[in-house]
Formats: structure tokens, sequence, C-alpha cells
């Protein structure tokens, strides 16, 4: 027996002596991945040579978007090496940032970023590494205005000094979605047109929003889920973002509005008092809240990825499936997006590469490019999932129209949204602020906090945790 | 002629602690100067690679041990640790005493011992989500079940009150964690030779008497162990509060540690500022667990090796007498 | 005599029935991983918890597999990293504590109190520097950075030494020293035997933190065929606007199933007996 638990610790030691001493080389086992993964795998063993492009993602999307790329265009002469780290734990920005800033063969050569985070890289602490696109070789202000890139994406992605240093393909402008049945019963008409008149769609105040709301609460209808809902159109329709220009915290009224609309919504019962992303609110999806819920703000992929899978239903008639639609928001906004950069850095020889990528997924108006795949959901294949995309001129030859949405054409609602959106009221630490601003809000709105001691405790957190003072 | 021997083996000293000692400084020893270094610096985000020294080099600690947000934090992973670890610990004697007495044969012993740390395998991510549904609002099965009995009329918003949240929070801590204290503490029990306890036997101690006056100064060592190690775990959690509630709700569950990670990795990147606030809770922890040694050694120390001493005199004895 | 029969039998009445209780709340959490591993996303999102399986086991498996999660190379990774680092950190603590309590040395107790108080560094901060370090050096993507550090391991260094000092005895040493034993040979033939309890629990606690280590890994390896499994659910779960449910947990089941192989094979040392007969060597 005693012999045996030697023999073993022995063993581990040899074995990891062993490992060591090979560890300095190339990787030593690869012990057998599938067919599929092996043409990134081979690109990888040579640990970013001058045919490699590193790519750093947060999600499959982009490393897929290239990979099909690479498939379809033989002749592109680049394979990819990608690394893709879940933001979930908050490991993808510092490990994105340690590789930047150690630089050499295996340093990211194109990398993505979060609408929650995107600032920190085109505009903030770490723009210093991000190439203009301009010097990728494109010709920036005109391929925008062809493709009819939104504005607030544009602005997101543009560095202290002007110039464009990143892009999506995604448009994330946000609308209304309500369920056609409550619209029909509680205001006579589903009509897009129509309901948006009613809800004040343009005139970016709340005023007619909250009118309607208080008729749907006579019917015994939710007008939205929970504060989380409209916090995206508040945090938006502000004239002023968190920080002022001398670097201080600043409440703008209309942010500072939400503490009372989060109250209003639970006191007038006017929400279901859920949490965004919780059990209770994917059920007011399916219809089986407290009570009904009139409709979500949301940009594309909320439709597509959330309200479509939680439902309840895949045709029409089953669940809340075909029973909805879409219309513009009393006030622009948008929610999420990911944004593609170039590394400064990078060997010059990569950039032309890098800079087709760039153009392909971000710029490109073709049907052949990406964006038009992306909006018919035809990346891969027939009847893949549509969603908004980033060129209105690609959308406005697309068609957006779904079953789920009883045969709306999204884009109709979709272009004009990108438009309302703002770009220009964000800073790099909005993720954070955001958190603790909603926190105070949530405990004032459930009685557990006064007004005032819950923007002080704000300013005292925010002062704490990031080093800002309040104006 | 003893004390010649004992220096001839004194190099055994330094070459079985070589291992460790090269690589803590391989390692650990940049690292660890990183942090010490950085608190008196003005490092800040992470664009910027040159930092200067401070012109008042405590600049950093001050604004730490004044930040209301930090003593909250402070005073929140004392409560958190002080209401899981006083539970667990006892939870976790009383069952190795249980287990460890061959008095009650207790039917499954072996799997419950088994059962009783799996908690802990699995990851604390999964943990916090598991019991953040568990209590969601308006719906979740905690407000279903307690609705069902008609314990309450409507469902109730567990996660914005503020003690609800910590009791949660402490109560998965001990769930988590008591197994692992009954496994070292039952460890220590096997590590006592098994003649004691059956001298114990034979001079008719009880059960009480046998854990109070046998079992438990035998594994002093080890109880200093679990003390020592569960302060500086305890000061430093992080895992469960932060992906629980991420601190919340208003900060009733921030602790230091995820303070330290708020500073360092939200936003601001202040790097300096977390360093300090480290160096902090390091002087916090290292006093602590010194005065937990100097509780617990000395007498300790002396006592055993009187007591090592008898036993061997005993034993000696008995051999004698067969 | 016979009422303190009765008496220890209703005490095993009752331990029985707290102990039973206990295992209920121990095993719940596994119960709602499987459960939910055979439920589709949208029954999940619905209601996270419940005790009902569906019938989406094989779908969850396609897209679980249809992803970027290779349970092969993630399964060689995870067991690399935990195995060695486990075997490195177990004898290396073991060796140490000896030469803490077998040896009289002049710096013995500057250096028991040096090696406390590295234990006592909260880890938040101190990782920042050996991310950049290992950066730097363009180390990333070896499995031994993540293996090699755990031979200086000062937890278990405490705990071996706390354990060692009651039940390893001067006399056994001096006997194998008459006996022409060398040190090296009387650690390994003599100490390590007597250590096995503390080793197996050691090792167990040590194999569970490290196969479930996620943090470190994800900065430091990028590369996809060196992914630990924990770094695949990751990204499972790291596809912020569609996360599938359903995948994460059956990948979370499938993670901790070699886990608590691992943890029941180790587990008759805690059980007693096998234990027992050895402290007497």
């Amino acid at each position: 027996m005693r012999k045996r638990v030697i023999a073993a610790l022995m063993a581990g030691v040899m074995a990891t002596a062993l490992l060591v001493g090979c560890g300095g080389g190339s990787s030593a086992s690869s012990s057998g991945g599938d067919a599929a993964a092996q043409d990134t795998q081979q690109a990888a063993s040579s640990g970013g040579g001058s045919n490699v492009i590193n790519l750093w993602s947060f999600t499959e999307e982009v490393p897929g978007m290239v990979e099909k790329y690479i498939e379809t265009h033989p002749d592109f002469g680049y394979t990819v090496n990608t690394t893709v780290i879940a933001t979930t734990e908050g490991a993808y920005q510092p490990a994105l940032d340690q590789a930047l800033q150690a630089g050499g063969a295996e340093q990211p050569d194109m990398y993505c970023a979060e609408a929650a985070f995107v600032l920190k890289y085109t505009k903030g602490d770490m723009s210093s590494y991000a190439m203009p696109y301009k010097d990728l070789g494109i010709d920036i202000d005109k391929a925008i205005a062809d493709a009819k890139i939104a504005q607030y994406a544009v602005d997101i992605g543009t560095n202290a000094d002007g110039d464009v240093d990143g892009l999506g393909y995604q448009a994330t402008g946000g609308a209304f979605i309500y369920r056609r049945s409550i619209a029909k019963d509680v205001f006579g008409t589903d009509d897009p047109a129509q309901i948006a008149e009613i809800l004040g769609a343009g005139t970016n105040s709340w005023d007619k929003f909250w009118e309607a709301a208080a008729k749907l609460a006579e019917n015994n209808v939710a007008i939205v889920s929970g504060d989380g809902d409209v916090w995206h159109a508040v945090e938006n329709s502000s004239e002023t973002g968190w920080i002022n220009a001398d670097g201080q915290l600043h409440i703008d009224p209309k942010r500072e509005a939400f503490l009372d609309i989060s109250k209003n919504l639970i006191d007038n019962k006017w929400s279901n008092a859920t949490q965004d992303w919780q059990d209770a609110w994917f059920a007011d999806m399916k219809g089986q809240g407290e009570k009904p819920v009139f409709g979500f703000f949301g940009p594309a992929w909320l439709i597509n990825y959330t309200l479509a899978p939680n439902c309840g239903g895949s045709a029409p008639g089953e669940g809340t499936y075909g029973d909805w639609a879409v219309c513009a928001p009393p006030i622009g906004f948008f929610w999420g997006g990911t944004w593609v950069m170039a590394n400064k850095n990078m060997d010059p020889e990569k950039v032309a590469a890098v800079s087709e990528l760039i153009n392909w997924i971000t710029l490109d108006t073709t049907e052949d490019g990406l964006q038009y795949k992306w909006a018919n959901g035809t990346l891969n294949g027939e009847g893949g999932t549509k969603d908004a995309v980033a060129s209105g001129t690609v959308m406005e030859k697309s068609d957006g129209s779904l079953d789920f949405l009883a045969g709306q054409n999204m884009f109709d609602v979709f272009v004009p949204a990108n438009d309302y959106a703002n770009g220009k009221n964000l800073t790099q630490f909005d993720e954070n602020i955001n958190l603790y601003w909603r926190d105070q809000a949530r405990m004032y709105s459930v009685g557990e906090k006064s007004r005032d001691d819950a923007i002080n405790t704000f300013k005292q957190t925010v002062n704490d945790n990031l080093g800002i003072s309040a104006e | 002629m003893n004390k010649k021997k004992k220096t001839g083996y004194a190099k055994y000293g330094y070459i079985f602690t070589l291992p460790f000692t090269l690589t803590f400084l391989i390692f650990s020893l940049y690292p660890t100067l990183y942090t010490a270094v950085i608190g008196f610096t003005d490092l800040k985000g992470i664009g910027k690679t040159d930092f200067n020294f401070l012109a008042n080099p405590f600049e950093n600690f001050q604004a730490i041990l004044s930040s209301p947000t930090f003593q909250l934090a402070f005073k929140n992973t004392v409560v958190l640790w002080l209401c899981n670890f006083i539970p667990q610990l006892l939870l976790a004697l009383l069952l190795a005493a249980w287990f460890t007495d061959r008095r009650f044969k207790i039917k499954g012993e072996g799997a419950f011992k088994v059962l009783f740390y799996m908690p802990n395998i699995i990851t604390a991510a999964t943990i916090a989500i598991l019991f953040n549904a568990l209590f969601g609002y308006p719906m979740g099965p905690v407000n279903d079940l307690l609705m069902r009995f008609g314990f309450i009329s409507a469902p109730f918003n567990f996660l914005v009150k503020k003690n609800i949240a910590r009791g949660i929070v402490i109560f998965i801590q001990t769930w988590m964690w008591y197994g692992y204290t009954m496994i070292i503490l039952i460890s220590g029990i096997l590590g006592i030779s098994p003649e004691i306890f059956e001298a114990a036997e034979v001079d008719g101690a009880n059960s009480f008497q046998t854990f109070f006056f046998v079992t438990l100064p035998n594994i002093k060592t080890i109880l200093l162990f679990t003390l020592v190690t569960s302060l500086i775990g305890g000061l430093n959690m992080f895992d469960i509060p932060r992906l629980f509630q991420n601190g919340g709700p208003d900060n009733a569950t921030l602790t230091t540690g995820v303070f330290i990670y708020n500073q360092a990795f939200s936003g601001s990147y202040m790097y300096n500022r977390a360093a300090a606030a480290s160096m902090i809770m390091f002087v916090i922890i290292c006093a602590a667990s010194g005065l937990l040694f100097w509780l617990l050694r000395d007498r300790d120390e002396a006592k055993l090796k009187k007591e090592i001493k008898k036993r061997e005199r005993e034993m000696r004895r008995a051999g004698k007498g067969a | 005599m016979k009422k303190t029969t009765s008496g220890i039998k209703v005490a095993k009445v009752v331990i029985f029935i707290i102990c039973c209780f206990l295992a209920v709340l121990s095993v719940m959490p596994f119960v709602i991983m499987l459960v939910n591993s055979t439920r589709s996303t949208t029954e999940i999102q619905q209601h996270a918890v419940s005790l009902i399986p569906s019938n989406y086991l094989f779908k969850n498996l396609s897209i679980l597999l249809g992803k970027t999660f290779r349970p092969t190379v993630g399964f060689m990774n995870s067991m690399i990293i935990s195995v060695c680092s486990t075997a490195l950190a177990t004898y290396f603590s073991t060796l140490t504590a000896y030469g803490l309590v077998v040896y009289d040395w002049k710096l013995k107790n500057a250096y028991f109190s040096f090696i406390m108080a590295i234990m006592m560094i909260p880890a938040q901060i101190t990782m920042i520097g050996f991310y950049q370090m290992v950066y730097k050096i363009h180390m990333t993507n070896h499995l031994s950075m993540l293996i090699l550090p755990a031979i200086a391991s000062p937890s278990m260094v405490f705990f071996m030494r706390q354990y060692m000092k009651p039940a390893l005895s001067m006399e056994i040493v001096q006997s194998a020293r008459i006996d022409g034993a060398g040190e090296f040979f009387i650690f390994n033939r003599i100490a390590l035997p007597i250590m096995k309890p503390a080793i197996a629990t050691q090792a167990i606690f040590s194999f569970v933190s490290s196969w479930n280590r996620l943090f470190e890994p994800l900065i430091l390896l990028t590369d996809q065929k060196k992914y630990t499994l924990p770094i695949m659910i990751s990204l499972l779960r790291g596809d912020i606007y569609k996360t599938e449910y359903g995948a994460v947990y059956l990948g979370l089941a499938m993670t901790a199933l070699p886990l608590i192989i691992v943890y029941l094979a180790l587990s008759k040392y805690i059980i007693a007996g096998v234990a027992l007969g050895s402290v007497k060597g």
C-alpha cells in the first residue's frame, strides 16, 4: 500500500518534470481535437506567424464570421488564430489588456469590444492601441456615408482625435416591442404607426407613454415588465453623460428622474416589478407573469435571441408567437453591440489582410458582404436568424419580415431607430456606474431607502470605487 | 553528543525547504513586491505603464481608510465571516465527534462523511446563480413554496432586504464549507493514536468526556490551522458575495475582497488603491492570526511536549510490563 | 448499563436524522444540475430550479458539442493541471513541513513566519503582477505556469506541519537513523506513510480547487488547444445575448463528474479504518 502511494507520487513528480522539460517547446500532447477545429489549431501551433491573424473576441460570433470569410475566399492567404474569452467572469478585459501591452508575435491583431466597455478601447485608457480605420487604408468618411452607418455607432467608435477606430456589424438601435392582442383590446388597434402615436414616438418625452401606462393599468395590464426595461431609454435620453468636463460625477436630471420612474412603475402597478434576466422577466414574455405585460424596449437582437425563444412557442398560435409588433419608441436608445478594432502595433505586413476583414464585416454593403447575409439570416445557409445591421443601405435592400411579428418587416422600424440613438453621452465608466445607479434606484423604489439617501450612497460608491467625486 | 548531531542534521532543514523557497522566488516574488510597492505610487489605469512615487507616500492608504465604503465593506466582512464560521465550526466539530466515536456506529457513516463535502465541489458561480434563482421575485421557488403553504399572501422580494441577502450569503458559506472543516478535523482525530482512545474507554469515560478531554486537546494544532485558514479565507471572502449580488443590495454584502476587486478592475483601474487596500487587509489578517497563534500556541506546545514524553514513558512502562 | 445503551440508541436515531437532512442539502445542487441538463434553455429561463426532468438531454448535448466545447481536450488539460499540481503540492508541502518539524535550524521559526505571511496576502491584486510577468516573458499557454507554482502552497505546508507535529514521533526518526537510513529515505518511507490521511485530505482539496480554477486559466491560457473544462463552460455562458443554459448545465455536470469520481476514489482515506492502521507504521 505504502509503496503504491509513493510510486504514484513519484510518477506524478516525474510526469511533471517531463512536462516542464518540454513545456518550453511547442505543445506536447495534443490529444485528438476533432476535425472541425483543425484549421484554427494548425494556425495556433505556429504561434502567430506572418500569415496568421490573431483575433480576440468575447463570443464566437466574429470568429465564426471570419472563418466563413476564409472559407469563401480561398485566395485570402491568411489563417486566423482565435482567442475567445467570455466576459461573464470579467476575464476578457484583463487578458486583452495584458496581451496588447505585452506585444510580440502573439499579440492580438484584431479585437472586439462590447458596448459596455468599448469606450475604454476606442477613446479611453486603451485607445492608444487602436489603429484608426483610415490607417488601414479605408476611405472612412465616404464608406460610412455610403453604408449609412448610424451616427451613434460612429460616435462611439471615434477616438479623441476624431478618427474612427472601431465600428460594428450589428445595429442595436431600440424600439418598443408590444403584444398585438393587448393593443387591440386596450387601444382598439395593433397598427404599429398608431401605437407609436399613442406611446408618443419621437416626442422625446415620457408623457404620453405614462398616459398609456395608466390606461393599460385600468385593464390590469403592465406596460413594461420591470424598471430595467425602461433604463436603456432613460440612459440614452439624457443630454449629458455621467462624467462632466472636469472629470466629476454628474447626474443628468433625466437620469435622476429614473428614481421616480422606477418608483412609479411599482407604486402605480405599471410593471410586474421584475428584474431583467431573471425568471420572472422571461415569464412575462410568455404572458405567464403576475399580470400581462404590454411590451419590452429592445433592439432587434432582443426579439430574435430573447423574446422569440421565451415566448412559449415556435409557430403562430403557440404561446405569444406571432402576437408581437414593433413600433418606434417615445425616446431613442440603443442597447448592446460589438465593435471591431485593429491593433496599431501589428506587423505591417498584416495590415492589408486585417483591413480586408474589417471592411467586409463593418462596411461592405454588397450582397457578398457580411451584413447582407447577417440581415437576411443567410450567413450559415438559408433560414438563419435575421438581425438588424449597422448599414442602413444594407437594411433597405434586405427583408426583415418575421413570422414572430406576424409578418411585419422589422427594418422599417429599426432603420430610423438607429438615428434616434445617442452615442455622445457615454463614458468608459458607464458599465459600473449604471450598476450602482440601478442598485440604488431599486432600493428607493421598493421603499428601503429615501430618495436623498439613495443619491448620497450612489455618489459615495462611485467616489470610493472609481475615484470620481461628485460635482 | 546530542547537540552535535542536531547541527549536523540542520542542513537538511534548508535542503528540504529549498524547493518551496525557489518556487516562491521564481513565481511569487515579483507579484508580491509589485503589490507591496504600487500602493505608494500613482499607478492608475491600465494604459499607463510608468508610475511615480507619491509625494505623500501614504495618500492611498489614507484614502482607503477614510472611505465609508471600505469601512462598510470591512464591517460586512467581519460580520459575514463570524456568522458563518462559528456555526460552521460547531457543526463540523459535532459531526467529527459523532463520526469518530466508536460507540455510535451510525448507519451509512461513510456515505455521510463523503456527501457533506460535496457542496464544495461545485463552482461558486453555479451556486450563486442557483441561489439567486431560488429567491427570485416575483416568481421563484421559495416564493412559490411559501405562498402555496400560506405563509405569505403576496410574493416577497427577498433580495432587496439587506439582512436577508446577508443571511443567504452566510448560509451559502456555511453550507459550502462545513464539510471541508469536518474532513480536516476528522483527519486530525484519525492522527491521534488509537491507544489513547482505548485507554479512555478502559477508564470508563463517556462520549462527552472523551471528546472534551481526549479528542479536543489532541487536535489543538489542527484547530489552530482551521482557525487561521478560516480567518484568512473569511477576511478575503470574494466569490460568493461577488457572484450572488455583486456586493449588493445597497452594499450589504460588499466584502473587502469585492471592494479591492472593484478598485482594480471596474472602470478606473486604480491598481494603486487596490494594492493599498490589500496591504491594509494583510496587516489586519497578520495581526489577527498572530493573536490566534499567541492564544493557542505557547501553552499548547509546552503541554504537548510534556504529554508526549509522559505518553512515551507510560508506553515504555507498559511494554516492559507485558 | 441498560439506560446508557438505550440513550445511545436514541442519540443514534437523532444523529441519523440530522445527517440525512444535511445529506439532502448537500445533494440538492447536483440533482438540480442534472435535472437542468435535461431541460431546454427556455424551460430553465422560466424556472431555473426544478426537480422534474425534461427530454432535452440529447439536444443539449448536440448544442454543447456544436460549439467550441471539446470534452476530450478540456478533460486532458484539466487532468494534467490538476493531477500534476496536486502531486507537486502534496509532496513538496509534506517535504517542507518535514524540514520545519524534524530539523532544528537557525532560521526555522523565521521561515515558518514567512510562509504564514505569504499565505495572508489577499490574492485579488497580487495576481495582476503574476499575469504581467507571465505575459512579459511570453509564457502564456504553457500549462506549467499553472502547475509549478503549486510547489509553494503555504496553506498546505501549514496544515502538514500542524498535522505532523503530534503525529510523527521523533523516536521513529531516531531509530531509523540508528538503523542507518538516509534522511530522504526516512522521509519517503517512514514519514510519508504516517502522513497518509493528511495527504489524502489535502490532495482532495487541492484537486478540487485546481480542477475548478477559472480566473487564472482564463487569462493565461488563450489557445483553444490549452483550454480547460471550466474555460469551455465559461465560453458557453459568455454568449451574452443568447446563453444556452441547458447546455451550460450539461457541461457543468460533465465537469463535475470526474471530480466526483476522483473524490470518491480518495474518500476511503477519509473514512476511518485505513488511516488508523497506518499510524503505527
